[in-house]
Parts: C-alpha cells; structure tokens; sequence
C-alpha cells in the first residue's frame, strides 16, 4: 500500500476519534456516554498493542503462556466488588486524581512517597508507550512494504507525527480544568468506541485466518502437529513451567489494579460505582472473546511462514501475503486503535502524577501562594500540558534508542513488574493500619532495585554491547550473582525471577520496617480512615484528628488562589450550612482543615494541600494515642446518633400510625351515628305510615267505606313489609359483613342465573317501557351461591330499571371470561352516577342525593350488600361511566376448579 | 451487598486461582486436541467462562 494512501487514511481516522470524543464532551451527560458498557468498555484500555500483536507472537513461539496476561485479571475481577469499591469510595471522598496520589495518602498524604510511587510509575510506563509507537511504526513500515529502518531522521518518521497528534489529543481533551479529578467524557468516549473496533477487527482476523486460510481448527492442529516445536506450543511445560506460569498471572494479578493507566479508568473515571456491576462480568468476557483465535493465527502464521521470524505481525501478515490488503488494514487499524487509547490514557495518568506529585509538591507551591486564580490554574494546566508532551517525547526517544534491539516482551513485561513493586503498600495498606510511609518506600525502592539489577540491566547491556556475558556469567564472573538466576535459583524465567526476588525483599522490607518503627500519627488516622472505610465515609471531615490554632480567613486565603472567589464562597457557605456553624465563624476547626485539603487535593494533589494549608494554620502535636482515642469517640458518637435517629424514625412512624388509627376511629364512629340516625330515620318511615294509619282506622272504624279501609289496611302491609325488608337487609348486611354467612356453594353455569334474574326482572322493565338485553350466550361453570348472585343481579337490574332513560330504557347485561375470573357488566343508558358520589355509592344507606327524581324507593342497602356477597366470594365489584353517559356496573368472580368446591 | 455474598467473590476467586495454579492445571498439560482446540486451552477457557458466567449470577441476584 502506499504510504501517502495509509497516511491518508490514518489521518481520517485520527479526526474521526477526535470527532467522537468532540461529541461526547459536548454531551457529558447524555446517557450515551454515561453509562456501565462505556465504563466496562474504557476498561479494555488493558488490551495494547501488546495484546493485538505480542499475544500472537508470544503463542507462535512460546505457547500457552499469553494467556497468564488475562488470567490475573480473571482471578481479580470477582475481587473487585470488595477492593475496587472500597478504593472508589476512598478516592472519590477525597478527590483522589491518580494511583501515587492515593498511596501516598493512605500513608498520611506523605509528600515523598507520592513522588516515589511517580517516578516508580514513570519508569513502568515510558517504554511501555515507546512499545506502542514501536508497534505502529513497523506495521505502518509492513502495511506501506517499506524495509524496516532506524536510520531516517526524526522529522521523515511517520511514528514521530502519530506521536505529536496523540500528544495534541491527550492535551486537549484531558488538560481542560486545573481540576484532575475531572471525567473526561470525551477521552473515555473514544476509548470505548476503539476497544469495539480493535475487538472486532482481531476476531475478523481471527475468523478469516481459521476457517478462510485453513479449513477449520482441527485442520490448523493437524498440521501444526508436525512441526518441531508443538509440544512446547500446546502444553505448560512441566513443574518448572508451571512455576512461571503462576508468577505470570500474580503479576497480571497486580497490574489490573495498579497500572496507571488501568487505575486511571477504573477509578478515577469512574462516574457511578454501581457501573462495576456490569464491568465486572464484562469485561472478563471482552478479554475471552480477544483471546479465542490467538493460538490459530499464530499457529496459522507458523505453518504458512515455516519459521516465526516475524510471529508478532501474523495477524497482518497473512492477509497481506494473501493479497487481502483491505482485511490487512482493518488490522492495523485496530492495532492502532489500541495504541492510541493506551498512549492517550497513560499519557494522562502521568501528566496528573508529573503535576500533582513531582513538580508542584517539590517547587511551586511558593509561586501558587503569591499568584493569582487564574495565573494559578493556568500554571497547573501548563505543568500538565508540558508534561504530556514531555513523556511523549521520552517514550519517542527510548523507541529509537532502545526498541529496535529490544523484543516487545520484554518492554511490557518490565513495566508490569516495576508496577508490581507498589503491590505490598496498596494492597497491605488497604486491609492493615500499621503500614508505615517510611516501609513502604523502602520497600519500593529495594524493589525496584533489584528489578533493575535482574531485569533491566541484562537486557540493557545485552542491547548496548551486545554481549551476553553479564547474564551468563555475572558481574566480574560471579556465578552466584548472575541477574537471572540469582543465588542459582536457575529454573525460572527471567520475568519471573526478578518478580521473586524483588517482591520477596520488598514484601519483607515493608512489613518489618512498618513494625520496628512507631508510626506518625496523620499517617496513622489515614490508615484507619482507608481500612474502615465505610464507618468513615459516614464520619466525613470529622474523620481528620487535628489540633492546633487556625483562621478561616487564612484559610478562605489560600482556597481562594485556586478556586476563585466564587468557587470558594460556595463552598464555604455550603460547608458552613452542613455542620450548623455560623456564617461569619473566624476560628478554623479540625472538619474545615480537612474539608479544604480535600477541595485543593484535586486540582493539586493531597500532599500539596496538606503543605499549604499546613503553612497558614497552627498545629500541634498530637500523640498517636489520643488520634486513636478521639477516632474511636467520634465512631461511637456516629453510631450512637445513628441508634438514636433510628429511635426517633421508629416513633415518628408510630405515632403516625397512632393518628391514622385514631382518625379512622373518629371516621368509624361519625359512621355509626349516620348509620343510626339513618336506621332510625329509614324504620321511622313506615312506621309513621302504620301508625297513621291504624289511627284513622280505630278513630273512623264505623264510617269509613269497605274500599276506604282496604286501602288503609293495603298500606299498613305494605309498609310493614318494607319495615320487615329493611330490618332483613340490615340483619343481612351485618352478617354478610362480619362474615357469618354460609355461601351455600355450587358449581353451576353463570349463563342461567343471569337469565333467571333477567327474566324476573322483565315484567317491572316492561312497566317502565325498559328492555333488557342480554348480549351472550355461551354457558360459564363456576363455583357459586347461587340465590346470593341472583341476590347482587337483581340488585343491580333494579337500579339500573330506576335510573335507565325513561322514555325508551335500555339495559345490557354482557358476561364473559378473562384471566380465570368471569366478568359480569349491567350497563344501562341513563345519566350515570354523578362523579362526586363515585366514591360513595358502595357506601350503605348511600343515596344520591343530587338525584332530580322521586326519593328512590331502596333501603340504600342495595349496592353495599352487592359489594359484600362479591367479595365473601373473593371477586370485585366496580363502577365505571360508560361512553353512552350511563353506568356500567361490573362484577368479576374468579374461576376455580371443582377442586376448591369443598371450601 | 451483604457481606455474605461479598465473601461468594472471594471464594470465587480463590477457586478459580487453585484451578488455573500448580499443580491442579498439570492435570491438563497435554499435546491432544478435542476438535482441533488443544485440551489445556480448552480447559483454560472453560474455567474462564464459568467464572464469568457465575460472577453474572451472583452480582445480577444480590449486588446493590
């Protein structure tokens, strides 16, 4: 291909990453860019160049052992939940913005330890990148057929352009705020959309080498069967084997928690915590599903190349000799997409170190304190612009010195064990108080020592001079000195040497030096802070143990060159508002302190803060006993107000649910006297008629017509009758609600009662010019008291008889089933139920009282006794207006089977 | 997340650390093959799988 054309084209593909994280930092908050597959995706970070092109190589040479790489992060995944939450939360309580930065504040914000962690990280991560730009230089020099060459200057170096744009990019979207522990949307963006890119391109690769080029797996094992070194390919390689295997997956073990630029992403980046909980399942299935056509593309590179000269490249390689140039460049388009998000996000992981825990703690914080905010903010970003470019240009510089001579495994595997130094004092420190700073740099440093001595240094030399004598021999010829076999421990792999031996004494360093000397007391409260994280998160700023004399107005002084006056007063007055303190407070208390180191901490980093706020204010001395005390006082009294807010919700509720009960007493008993007063008033009624009556019939016995006392004696019967009904519907209503009825059950076909009621009910609806329609015909077998739903159909008919259109009525009566309850409706086309009433026309002794109409004949017993038979057989009853104006009343029943017929 | 089900991950983890460790993982240290997929990789990959797939169960049952 030529070059001027894969310029192009990586040209369009740089403005298209650039484009995508354009659009998302504009849309920070669409839930497009905040969301877990985002995260789980940006966490792929760990698949470099590395993984797309080493893996390959590694399996065509070495075999199995590529996989060691994927297989820490399995094991540390399910770990998550416990350590990566616990360190979110730390981080984000106190505005955490890179992994030295929360090192060196587990260990009381120590100033030293946060640059030794820097430096420790830089050194990891420098050859890391130049590793990157490596890869994209010689497949950019495969890709254009171009001899693979060092001699040109820097300016005709393509690498060094892609080099500068990647700068640019990491500058632009990462160095907007002086604040670090900003999300950039933006970078995280395109780090997910190349995480699917370089996913998909590999295992198109991968399907295409398996299946196109060869006739399926079996065929690839088949014949990579009878080449020399297959065993070596397939199997671990025995104890010995099996021993570098297990150091290799510790090492990725620890690298998935501590790389910069993994630290980066999980934590710092983290927008939600509960995103882990997709991510932590995600993304060990993005790493299988990298992993699945490795070992063929590999083995397929070995049977098609005959030697693996250049195993590294198969993926691009057997397409091209395949003419397949199209599918080539699909490859590198993903092995850069790989590259640019390593280089971008590391680049920013050590810019934020460089800044917050090398240049500004060791030289300009004097500057800061007599600058102004915007001077000020302008400087940090400044510091972190030319940082970038600084550590780009270094990584640029080891690749042509150093990469050309130097396998690409060894790079990655250095940076892995040089990470692993910061094991003991993360992980230690985060489950044990008594990890002291002073340890855990010696500890470090012994560490990285010896790596260099066994690791580093071989290859160094081996790289400058070119002699193996260091190696084989030791220094000066000392055999038990040998780098790589040390003390003749002479079966482990180089890598897995050096990760012994200096993990061993760094291990060993950290805790004895933690025990033999006394800890300082700031370091101390951290350690307790970190190890019981969650009570402490609880106690916020009141976690700091501090004592001493201080002004706010210093204070507002220092906060004010960083924030502005704005930012400052905002958070003071919120600060203020949250612990009821007024707003004119002059003296600083030990929460203020605290709160303001944390507010400074992310724009320029913990130790700092602590140094400049601890040059305005007055401390004292504190002994370690007394922080201990007063922490475990504060804890108590926490857990104590805890105790006592529970209490105080638990009376609250229950004296809420005093009143609700007291007033549905009182709603109870106004009921009762209604009832009476209506029970007295209903009986009255006929009684007065009866009384009447039998008066005029005893006064005018004599005289009064034969026809004349037929009437009267007509009446008397009929309202004792309607006396004798309403006693009976009172006596029914009573025992129906408090469940004293037998409901004589049966299984028998809805269909016919509905019409035996219809039909009594024909000869009043013909009187009123009424027809009643009955809409089905279909029979329905249920269980059932009979008389007592003819009882709640004849009720509803006669209602329906009353209030149905006078001049030409018209009631429907529908049935039918619906998810194993039949439904029964009596609809008729009169006004319908006035809204106001809807509520109450279960009600007993309810009678619409906006009814323009002759006091209805009923007892207002009617419906209320309908709604209790309903529900004694476990249906519902309900009203609805329906689309003519009138009212639809439903009833539904449930279905069972015979096999409930015995209840 | 209750503490209990924060433990099943550390178990997790430790099982899946003994299967993938010496001398457990010797057990597969083979040259044959099940349909071209060499059984150490096979196993490998089954027990990354698994780990997955039970990592999905516990955090979609219990994780708040």
């Amino acid at each position: 291909m030529n070059s001027a054309v894969l310029i192009l084209i990586i040209l369009g593909y740089l403005g298209l990453i650039f484009y995508i994280a354009f659009l998302a930092e504009k849309q920070r908050n669409s839930r497009w860019v905040n969301n877990p597959y985002i995260y789980s995706l940006s966490l792929a970070v760990y698949c470099t160049a590395w993984t797309y092109y080493g893996s390959v190589g590694k399996a065509a040479t070495t075999g199995v052992d590529f996989l060691t790489i994927y297989l820490g992060p399995v094991i540390a995944l399910p770990l998550w939940v416990i350590i990566i939450r616990k360190v979110i939360r730390i981080s984000k309580s106190h505005n955490v913005s890179s992994i030295a930065d929360f090192i060196s504040l587990r260990y009381g914000k120590n100033r030293s330890l946060g640059a030794v962690v820097a430096i420790v990280c830089l050194l990891a991560t420098i050859p890391y990148i130049s590793l990157q730009l490596k890869a994209i230089s010689d497949t950019f020099h495969i890709m254009t057929d171009a001899p693979i060459s060092s001699g040109n200057g820097v300016l005709d170096d393509s690498t060094f352009y892609i080099a500068l744009v990647l700068a640019v990019f990491a500058t632009f979207f990462g160095t907007q705020t002086s604040d670090a522990t900003e999300k950039h949307k933006g970078i995280i963006a395109s780090i997910a959309f190349e995480s699917i890119l370089k996913l998909v391109f590999f295992l198109i690769i991968g399907v295409y080498v398996t299946y196109f080029m060869f006739d399926g797996p079996s065929d690839i094992y088949n014949q990579i069967s009878t080449h020399d070194n297959f065993e070596q390919l397939t199997t671990i390689g025995g104890i010995e084997g099996a021993f570098n295997w297990s150091f290799m997956i510790a090492l990725s073990f620890i690298a998935i928690f501590l790389l910069p630029r993994q630290f980066q992403v999980t934590v710092i980046q983290n927008t939600r915590v509960k995103h882990l909980k997709k991510a932590i399942w995600l993304f060990p299935l993005y790493l299988l599903l990298f992993n699945l056509f490795v070992i063929y593309i590999a083995w397929g590179g070995n049977i098609i190349n005959g030697d693996t000269a250049q195993a590294e490249y198969y993926s691009i390689l057997l397409p091209l000799n395949n003419g397949n140039i199209w599918l080539a460049l699909l490859v590198f388009l993903g092995g850069f997409s790989a590259v640019i998000s390593m280089v971008v996000v590391s680049t920013l992981a050590l810019s934020t170190m460089v800044s917050n825990n090398l240049i500004i703690p060791y030289g300009f914080l004097g500057r800061f304190i007599q600058g102004q905010t915007d001077s000020n903010t302008q400087s940090i970003k400044n510091i972190r612009r030319v940082s970038i470019f600084i550590i780009i240009a270094l990584a640029y510089l080891f690749y042509i010195s150093f990469s050309v001579q130097m396998p690409l495994i060894s790079i990655g595997l250095m940076a892995f064990v040089i990470v692993a130094q910061l094991a003991p004092s993360f992980f230690i420190g985060l489950y044990w108080n008594r990890g002291s700073a002073k340890a855990s740099i010696i500890g470090i440093i012994i560490g990285v020592l010896i790596t260099i001595y066994t690791f580093i240094l071989p290859f160094t030399i081996e790289a400058i001079t070119g002699s193996t004598s260091f190696t084989d021999n030791g220094p000066w010829g000392i055999e038990l000195f040998r780098p790589q076999a040390l003390f003749g421990l002479d079966f482990m792999s180089p890598t897995a040497n050096a990760l012994l031996w200096s993990m061993t004494f760094n291990l060993l360093a950290y805790l004895i030096f933690s025990l033999t000397s006394k800890g300082n007391y700031r370091e101390r409260n951290f350690a307790e802070i970190f190890i019981d994280s969650k009570n402490f998160t609880n106690l916020q700023d009141n976690a700091l143990v501090w004592k001493g004399e201080a002004y706010v107005e210093d204070i507002r002084n220092v906060l004010r060159k960083f924030l502005g006056e704005a930012r400052t007063e905002r958070a003071l007055t919120l600060f203020f508002r949250k612990y009821d303190l007024p707003q004119d407070t002059q003296m600083a208390d030990a929460r203020l302190i605290n709160f303001s180191e944390k507010l400074l901490a992310a724009n320029i980093g913990g130790a700092s803060a602590q140094i400049l706020i601890s040059n305005v204010v007055k401390e004292e001395e504190i002994s370690l006993v007394e922080v201990l005390k007063i922490l475990e006082e504060s804890k108590k009294t926490i857990d104590s107000n805890k105790l006592l807010q529970d209490k105080s919700n638990e009376l609250t509720s229950l004296a809420n649910k005093l009143q609700e009960a007291n007033e549905e007493l009182r709603v109870k008993d106004k009921q009762k006297d209604e009832f009476l007063d209506t029970v007295a008033h209903e009986l009255k009624t006929p009684l007065t008629g009866i009384r009447a009556s039998t008066e005029l019939l005893i006064d005018d016995l004599d005289e009064m017509p034969d026809e004349v006392r037929y009437q009267f004696l007509t009446n008397i019967l009929q309202d004792s009758d309607r006396l004798a009904r309403l006693i009976n519907n009172i006596l029914d209503f009573e025992k129906l609600s408090t469940g004293r009825t037998d409901l004589d059950l049966k299984y028998q076909n809805i269909a016919k009662t509905i019409r035996d009621a219809c039909a009594s009910a024909q000869s009043i609806a013909s009187q009123k010019n009424c027809e009643i329609i009955i809409k089905n015909k279909s029979s329905i077998y249920l269980i059932y008291d009979e008389d007592r739903i003819t009882q709640v159909l004849t009720n509803l008919l006669s209602n329906a008889l009353k209030f149905a259109d006078e001049q030409q009525g018209e009631i429907e009566v529908s049935y039918g089933r619906q998810k194993g309850k039949v439904l029964v409706s009596v609809v008729d086309n009169g006004t319908g139920v006035p809204d106001e009433d809807v509520k109450y026309i279960f009600d007993k002794f309810f009678q619409s009282n906006h009814q323009n109409r002759i006091k209805p004949s009923g007892s207002g017993f009617g419906l209320a006794i309908s709604k209790q038979i309903i529900e004694v057989h476990k249906g519902e009853i309900w009203y609805l207006k329906n689309e003519k104006g009138g009212a639809t009343f439903t009833f539904s029943l449930p279905i069972e089977k015979e096999k409930k017929e015995d209840e | 997340m209750k503490k209990r089900h924060e433990q099943k991950f550390v178990v997790l983890a430790i099982s899946v650390l003994l299967t993938l460790n010496i001398p457990f993982i010797l057990i597969f240290d083979s040259s044959d093959a099940v349909l071209g997929v060499p059984v150490l990789y096979l196993y490998i990959f089954s027990i990354w799988f698994i780990t997955i797939l039970i990592t999905y169960r516990i955090l979609n049952k219990y994780y708040e």
